[in-house]
């Protein structure tokens, strides 16, 4: 029997499963009668479809139809949760290299791949947008017809989609005794979870059912109930616990595809896309951004200026979100006296972006932390001091006239640089470089649950928070097990069917512990005032006699047990205490991001690194990710999301980037040629701290957590390198290739000037 | 312009066959589109890539003439045409002779390629980059080529003809591998250069031997359109230009993996490095 | 013999299995669509990723690359057959040790550190890392399942 208080690291629920392969992922569900989905996708970039000829497809053994655009209505329905801009499948124009043209249906995985094979299309390659330049340039191509934007967007013959403005005070109206003006960029990556995408749709009584590997089941529920014309009761959306999401399961992708086939065909039908096929799915947004940064003699940061370009691809998804929230904190967790910053949204001809962990910070954080590094160069300042000097503190003001800083952030710098032994001897080679980001936390949503204590005294929460690992069951049931005294084994936790589980806005944003924490918490005390009063009405008593405490309901000195209370209560016919939890946060009109956040995650990353001159390859010595989390609900869970996501800070820091090709084709296409880190890319030495102060709004004083430790992992690896190499870089990844051509010219020899840049990639 | 479907789709229809005898096996690869299988790491990938379609797919695993044996025969040591990677790292005898052959094995992939990729298919796949080329050249290898009339014994130098091509006619098997036990001590090394410190294609790799007598052999993969070998001495090679007259052979390009600048750079730094480490080894061995 | 159409009887996780199946088949395919063992999860389908590791006479394999045909009289072993029911105390280890995030990579990686044990039964985690490096996890948990399977084997019962 495990202990089930907060605080305590209970073994994770639903964890057995995992790890004896009996845990059902969305792929592993055979319905019968099932029909499979093959997706046919072109080796090109942006091309105009000309026609699709399926004749060939249709007369393979096994083939049961093939759906083009021309299936879907006239127009051709589209959704995203930004912009109704995606269509259910490609039509008339081939937007991104990947974009399925047609969707052919068989009556086998083989069959269905076969079909795939045999589908002809005649197409033609256009030009397209692939970067950030093509983006930006008059003369380009427009991603998005001006048609399909808002009549009075005065930016709809541009491919701007969406510009932001943010700032205060007056930028140009001060001297500053140094100013660092740089342009930093961050790759285009993807997901790669090491769960496919699956999909699912069946007809199902007058409506439709769908199992998807998505994180947000609710948001799925809306849109797929807007596209079919149902009832959103009609609607049925089971979601089994995705194999990593990341965010990129998070909105809906070929849902309504698979949907729309399932009701024409009335039959189930499967989608399970390739490795290849989710890299083509989805990305994070990637960016180029020019910041211009103003600091005083001793180090104070007095102004920010900038302009932050993000690609995003040919449909929006919810990168606009992404750009919005993320370049809002233009100074990051500092205190800036004055901030203007230009913020754009471009569209691409390339996989759109999405969610993806971090959120827009990883981006921004890498462009404002290395300003912070090159100021404390430039100044002669300590990188830790200089951050000191300028760190907002508890109660003090980022962005003016919203949520201050919630937190002891020095606290964390200080506990990072003090783990990673800033300060000491460095043998040579080696360098140290220590960072701080910032990601605001979720600004509205509502999360609503249901708790059943049955009449034996055990317990069932219906909850619908997504565990895609970062064990959500568990401290959910720890939260339940806790508050009414009940042991978690006697607890279970029904989730991802929207038919049973009430709504939960998303699984997103780290707001998980905060919001259904609360709303679980809630649903407790209100099943214990119902337990305490049918006790007192069964029983003629004041409610003012009757003390609950956790498993135990006490009057007149004599203590009753929760099965013992209720068998009282129900006597001879059985019956069960039901109460339904939530917590709302409604968020402000007018507020540029809908609300301020309900909680910074701030965290701090500290690097040493040795580099090989010579080659410019690098062993990662330390690596120290500090995370201000306010109350660990299982610290074992928070330790474990804490440095997971420190390592995949690595994946963006040190090897991973898309490379595409001039016609927007992905060249490192799979697994063998787009590296993540594995076992051997750990760092020599790595630990993940948590503070826990009990400053959250969250039970115990929770914060959420999980994305901090990827924030500021490559301004903290690039200072390192910067310190041991005398070499500034600007780029992601920082392979060894990279580190080599920053230190060497193209004949191999040593460069003499202190900062370069390595040739730049291109700007995707 | 056209295009028939996906070219990363999967599967395809095949007949399988799984002969005992090298006459069988022989007749099969001499159809229409038949290709050999081994340890599969190399053909099943290049098949679900859409790169090969065979008809006939031939597995070479029952063929009782490739042995599954290493064995010293004589002057060299024989690695029979079925041993696998994994194998090659837990030989004692290949640890014994050829520590830079274990080495390289050790970094073919991962444990679950090592145990089904082939010694003998990795060079009759013929990638520029394999691992096991370059020591099994700097250590003048031979390879065994079967067919169904005849058998020859062939310099691993002279078995690779282009990126993926070899001299294996179609209906030909690598039955084994041969290394000549060297004669005197020698001083070996591997080196390789990846884009991360996990399992990775190697953007540069090579070997080299070195003998007392100054004689200095190179093997080199990842840097022209095969895997090559070059010959200096000690004494060649205490100068730049003779460095330079070395590394001539070599022809490195830019691909996803890494730029010819880089390429050119890492392969002299790593040169130098593994000569210096084969040189301290023979020294250590007086 | 028809084309492509072939008969593979095998043994899995102790039992004889005669299972049809196309030449073009992967073990991995024929073991979780015609076997229903869905324990082994595919992902890159290239052998990249080892989330299809299964052990086939005695060594792990990436099953995806691997046709099923040629497991034809072999032993093969999937998560489902370990544990004879309950869990080992390597699975036991991964659940302590909080090492069990999203857990799609995990049936590969307990099925490439049981192997691992069978063949170093105590392994230092240089020696873990490197038999699992063939198996991705993108929740990077890999430090704390390095420790888990560190860890299995200071057990006093025996392992795996």
């Amino acid at each position: 029997m495990s202990d089930p208080g907060s605080g305590t690291s209970a073994r994770r629920v639903g964890g057995a499963d995992r790890v004896t392969g009996a845990q059902r992922f969305t792929a592993d569900i055979a319905l019968g009668d099932v029909l499979h989905v093959a997706l046919v996708r072109l080796d090109c970039g942006r091309a105009a479809i000309e026609a699709i000829d399926a004749s060939a497809a249709g007369e393979i053994d096994g083939i049961v139809r093939v759906f083009t655009a021309k299936d879907f209505g006239d127009p051709m329905p589209r959704f995203g949760p930004r912009f109704a801009d995606r269509p259910v499948i490609a039509s008339g124009e081939v937007k991104y290299h990947g974009d399925p043209v047609a969707a052919v249906v068989g009556t086998s995985r083989e069959a269905a791949a076969r079909g795939a094979d045999a589908v002809e299309v005649g197409f033609v390659e256009l030009p397209g947008v692939y970067t950030i330049d093509d983006a930006l340039d008059p003369n380009s191509s427009l991603v998005v017809d001006p048609n399909l934007r808002e009549p009075d967007d005065p930016l709809r013959h541009t491919n701007v989609r969406q510009r932001w403005e943010w700032g205060w005070g007056d930028v140009d109206s001060i001297e500053a005794d140094h100013v660092i003006e740089e342009t930093y960029r961050f790759p285009m990556v993807t997901h790669f979870s090491i769960e496919p995408h699956a999909f699912i749709a069946a007809p199902e009584a007058g409506g439709v059912a769908v199992w998807s590997s998505i994180q947000h089941p609710y948001i799925l529920q809306r849109t797929l109930a807007q596209m079919l014309d149902l009832p959103i009761s009609k609607v049925r959306i089971h979601a089994p616990d995705p194999g990593g999401g990341f965010g990129g399961k998070g909105y809906p992708k070929y849902e309504p595809l698979v949907a729309m086939m399932a009701l024409a065909l009335g039959r189930p039908v499967r989608l399970v896309l390739s490795l290849e096929e989710t890299f083509q799915a989805v990305r994070r947004t990637n960016a180029r951004l020019r910041l211009r940064s103003g600091f005083a003699a001793d180090g104070e940061l007095l102004f920010v200026d900038s302009v932050a370009d993000f690609l995003m691809g040919a449909y929006a998804d919810i990168a606009p979100r992404v750009i919005s929230k993320s370049t809002y904190y233009a100074a990051g967790p500092y205190k800036a006296r004055a901030v203007r910053a230009l913020a754009r949204g471009l569209v691409s001809h390339t996989t759109p972006s999405t969610a993806f962990r971090g959120f827009g910070a990883p981006q921004t954080t890498w462009a404002i932390e290395s300003q912070m590094d090159a100021a404390a160069r430039a100044l002669g300042i300590d990188g830790v001091e200089i951050r000191l000097r300028n760190l907002a503190g508890r109660g003090e003001e980022i962005v003016v006239g919203d949520r201050p800083a919630d937190g002891d952030w020095r606290q964390s710098l200080r506990i990072a640089a003090d783990e990673v032994g800033w300060g000491e001897m460095l043998p040579p080679g080696h360098g140290r470089g220590i960072a701080v980001g910032l990601k605001a936390s979720a600004t509205a949503g509502a999360s609503y649950c249901i708790l059943r204590i049955l009449h034996d005294g055990s317990v069932v929460l219906i909850a619908g928070t997504s565990d895609m690992g970062q064990g959500a069951r568990t401290i959910l049931t720890q939260l339940v097990s806790e508050t009414l005294g009940v042991p978690m084994e006697r607890v279970s936790l029904v989730m991802g069917d929207t038919a049973v589980v009430p709504f939960d806005y998303s699984t997103s944003a780290s707001r998980s512990t905060v919001f259904m924490g609360s709303a679980v918490v809630d649903a407790c005390q209100k099943a214990i005032t119902d337990l305490v009063g049918r006790f007192c009405e069964h029983h003629g008593l004041p409610v003012e006699e009757v003390r609950f405490s956790p498993g135990e309901v006490t009057v007149a000195g004599t203590s009753h047990t929760i099965p013992q209370v209720l068998k009282d209560i129900f006597g001879g016919v059985p019956g069960e205490i039901i109460a339904a939890g939530s917590q709302r946060g409604e968020g402000v009109a007018g507020h540029p991001l809908g609300g301020p956040a309900a909680f910074y995650e701030f965290s701090c990353t500290a690097s040493e690194v040795a580099v090989d001159l010579d080659t410019g390859d690098f062993e990662l010595v330390k690596h120290i990710t500090v995370a201000d989390v306010g109350k660990a609900i299982n610290p074992q869970h928070v330790e474990m999301q804490d440095e997971g996501a420190a390592v995949m800070g690595l994946g963006h820091t040190l090897m991973e980037h898309l490379i595409l090709d001039e016609q927007g084709r992905i060249v490192n296409l799979g697994a063998l040629d787009y590296r993540i880190p594995t076992f051997k890319d750990l760092p020599t030495s790595m630990k993940s701290v948590l503070v826990e102060n009990g400053d959250g709004p969250g039970p115990g004083g929770a914060k959420g957590s999980g994305e901090g430790g990827l924030l500021a992992t490559s301004p903290a690896i690039a200072a390192a390198i910067s310190q041991a190499t005398g070499v500034v870089i600007r780029d992601l990844p920082l392979t060894p290739e990279r580190v080599w051509q920053a230190l060497h010219n193209a004949e191999g020899e040593l460069r003499e000037e202190e900062t370069t840049e390595g040739k730049h990639s291109e700007d995707q | 312009m056209t295009d028939s479907g996906d070219p990363d789709r999967r599967t395809t229809d095949f007949e399988y066959h799984r002969p005992d005898s090298l006459a069988e096996a022989s007749e099969l690869l001499g159809r229409d589109n038949a290709v050999a299988l081994a340890g599969g790491t190399d053909l099943l990938v290049a098949i679900r890539r859409r790169k090969r379609r065979p008809a006939v797919i031939v597995d070479l695993k029952s063929v009782r003439e490739i042995g599954d044996d290493i064995e010293v025969e004589g002057d060299h040591l024989r690695i029979g045409g079925r041993v696998v990677m994994s194998r090659l790292t837990r030989s004692e005898l290949v640890s014994a002779h050829f520590p830079a052959l274990a080495l390289a094995a050790s970094v073919v992939g991962s444990v679950q390629i090592r145990n089904r990729a082939t010694l003998a298919g990795n060079l009759c796949n013929a990638s520029p980059a394999a691992d096991t080329a370059p020591v099994l050249l700097a250590h003048s290898a031979t390879v065994t080529i079967s067919g169904s009339y005849s058998t020859q014994r062939v310099p691993l130098g002279g078995f690779f003809v282009g990126p993926g091509a070899t001299v294996l006619g179609p209906a030909e098997v690598v039955t084994s591998i041969e290394i000549p036990l060297p004669a005197t001590r020698i001083g070996s090394a591997f080196g390789r250069v990846t884009r991360r410190r996990g399992v990775d294609l190697a953007s540069v790799n090579l070997a080299c031997v070195v003998e007392p007598s100054g004689k200095v052999r190179f093997g080199f993969g990842a840097v022209g359109p095969t895997p090559l070998v070059a010959e200096a001495t000690l004494a060649d090679l205490a100068t730049d230009d003779g460095w330079s007259r070395l590394l001539a052979v070599t022809s490195p390009i830019s691909d996803v993996r890494a730029s010819a600048d880089y390429r050119r750079a890492m392969l002299e730094i790593h040169s130098r490095r593994a000569l210096r480490t084969a040189v301290e080894q023979l020294d250590v061995a007086s | 013999m028809t084309l492509g159409q072939l008969t593979v009887t095998l043994e899995v996780n102790g039992a004889r299995r005669r299972v049809d199946v196309p030449a073009s088949m992967t073990l991995l395919e024929m073991v979780r669509t015609r076997l229903g063992l869905t324990g082994s999860k595919e992902c890159c389908s290239e052998g990249e990723c080892g989330a299809c590791t299964m052990i086939v006479d005695g060594e792990p394999i990436n099953s995806c690359l691997m046709l099923a045909v040629e497991a034809e009289g072999s032993r093969v072993t999937t998560i489902e057959g370990l544990g004879a029911g309950g869990m080992t105390r390597l699975q036991e280890s991964f659940l302590e040790a909080g090492a069990v995030q999203c857990g799609f990579c995990i049936p590969g990686m307990v099925m490439a550190a049981t192997a691992l044990l069978e063949r170093v039964p105590k392994p230092s985690g240089a020696e873990v890392r490197e038999a699992l490096s063939g198996n991705l996890c993108r929740c990077g948990g890999y430090a704390r399942i390095c420790s888990a399977v560190v860890d299995a084997t200071r057990a006093e019962r025996s392992n795996v």
